[in-house]
């Protein structure tokens, strides 16, 4: 096997049908961008789990009694709700917050918003216990032992609002993943006509080398390397695609949002994660398509 | 060389079957006239022996192959001993005189430096060593088909087919390409040429094949191409 020739055959190939072959390559790119931005969606969803679930708490709120009359949980039944839930098994840390505490988060949760400010009174806020579990699954336990005891107003468990945060966020990888599952239908259709269209093209010098005795393999190479070319081409392109939405979008329009700690930052690293998976998937599949459209389609 | 033993073909498209019941064989270094009219079989027994088809019945045999049974696999090692030659040239348009016989040799992955040496001892061969750099296009009909000739003959067949070579050249550049092919038939490949050319057959007087309805109606060792024809 001679490779100057088949890659010449292959240049010239791609350059004969220049626009079909840039047609193959955005269509390419746009479904591997989308696949690699699910999965960079994916990587952040689990660093965000990683982040918050650390920090979830259990809010046990206590009654109007209590918080009006035991600002320092020293009378019975705060200290003795305090001591159980310090012996409840999966409780890692118990900490108290008065109502004066709880005010004044309050107020500097809401120091943007002074018409929030002004409204609210101490009187409104309950104290509460702030109960850090080992395992943020095992709230329902708590909930359970604890909710209708004396002195307990309700229960509210910050992993609910977080399931809720994250529910979206996975739908919004999998909307990413279906669109790049389209996207990709549209590229192999593609490469599959591109090839149909080039082998079309070269029927003459096809119809030749099969005269000659050329194997199959010389017929056929250049086209595979033709589809191979544009998958690798296209991964490229989309890396390039993820590259640029990172530093002219994502680090730009979402800078308050990182600097606060609220979504982890999208690194450079995390793409570099991605990038090899994304050619290899391009060129695999752009193999595999014009593998099987050379066996159905293409007499060569 | 060749043989055929009761080969039919029958296409999907007709009911008459476009080769009937056919025997006959060619020994190496002949040179035989397949005659005919239009739709006698003609080009069906060419495409058997090249494998382009297959037969619906018996065997066709070219060297130590059986044709009609060879795998996929080898049948490009059948058409590399294999020329052929056709009445449009099918020459490659875009590549010069010496870029289109390199072509058949670089396919089936000779080494550069053959191909270097044996593409114009060929085209000296055919006659055409000063215009190796010209186009197709540039050429007359009867220079092509020397150029198509070249290519068919460079890697050194035991056998050549040429389906009507001549039907679109004019008498006198018909007879230089005769003279051609008789040359490469003495140096022992073997010829099968069908040919509707009353004037050529009846002039080289070599072995003549007729077929009719897709059966041998006459076989002749130094025929013509017929009477009141």
């Amino acid at each position: 096997m001679r490779a100057s020739f088949v890659f010449s055959e292959v240049l010239t190939g791609l350059r004969r049908n220049m626009t079909m072959t840039i047609a193959m390559v955005i269509t390419t790119a746009i479904s591997l961008g989308l696949l690699g931005g699910g999965l960079l969606v994916v990587r952040t969803i689990d660093r965000m789990q990683d982040l918050y679930y650390d920090r979830v708490e259990v809010a046990v709120f206590l009654t109007e009694d209590i918080s009006a009359n035991d600002p320092g949980c020293t009378a019975s039944p705060c200290t003795d709700l305090r001591t159980e839930l310090e012996a409840a098994s999966g409780v890692e840390s118990v900490t108290f917050e008065s109502r004066a505490e709880a005010f004044a988060r309050f107020q500097q949760i809401f120091e943007a918003q002074p018409e929030l400010r002004e409204l609210a009174r101490p009187e409104a806020l309950p104290a509460s216990f702030r109960v850090q579990l080992t395992d943020p699954e095992r709230f329902g336990v708590v909930a359970q032992e604890f909710g209708g005891r004396p002195g307990v107003d309700r229960i509210a468990d910050q992993g609910a609002y977080l399931d809720r945060l994250f529910e979206l966020l996975s739908g919004l990888r999998n909307a990413t993943f279906v669109i790049a599952l389209v996207q990709s239908l549209a590229a192999l259709l593609l490469i599959s006509n591109t090839i149909q269209v080039s082998a079309f093209t070269r029927r003459t010098e096809v119809g030749i080398m099969r005269l000659v005795g050329a194997t199959r393999w010389y017929t056929q190479l250049p086209f595979l390397i033709e589809a191979v070319v544009a998958g690798l081409a296209g991964g490229l392109l989309a890396i390039f695609g993820l590259l640029l939405a990172k530093t002219a979008f994502l680090d730009r329009v979402l800078s308050d949002v990182f600097a606060s700690g609220i979504v982890p930052q999208v690194e450079f690293g995390d793409i570099a994660l991605v990038s090899p998976f994304l050619i290899l998937v391009g060129a695999a599949v752009a193999a595999v398509t014009g593998y099987v459209t050379l066996r159905l389609y293409v007499r060569v | 060389m060749i043989r055929l033993e009761r080969v039919s073909k029958s296409y999907k498209t007709s009911t008459r079957p476009a080769l009937d019941d056919v025997s006959v064989e060619f020994d190496k270094g002949e040179f035989v006239f397949l005659i005919g009219p239009s739709g006698s079989g003609k080009s069906t027994f060419l495409r058997l022996l090249l494998r382009e088809d297959v037969p619906s019945r018996g065997d066709v045999y070219v060297a130590d192959w059986n044709v009609g049974k060879l795998s996929r696999r080898r049948v490009p090692q059948l058409r590399q001993r294999v020329g052929c030659v056709f009445q449009d040239f099918r020459l490659l348009n875009n590549k010069t005189v010496t870029e289109n016989v390199a072509f058949a040799l670089e396919v089936i992955g000779k080494p550069r430096h053959t191909i270097r040496k044996v593409v114009p001892e060929v085209l000296d061969m055919v006659g055409l060593a000063g215009k190796a750099d010209r186009m197709p296009y540039e050429l007359s009909g009867g220079e092509q088909q020397r150029v198509a000739i070249a290519r068919a003959f460079v890697n050194r067949p035991l056998l050549l087919l040429a389906d009507e070579p001549t039907g679109n050249l004019d008498p006198d550049i018909s007879q230089d390409i005769m003279l051609l092919l008789e040359r490469i038939n003495r140096t022992g490949t073997t010829v099968v040429m069908a040919t509707h050319n009353h004037a050529i057959v009846d002039s080289m007087r070599r072995r003549v094949v007729e077929l009719q309805l897709g059966q041998v109606v006459r076989d002749e060792s130094r025929g013509v191409y017929g009477v009141g024809r």
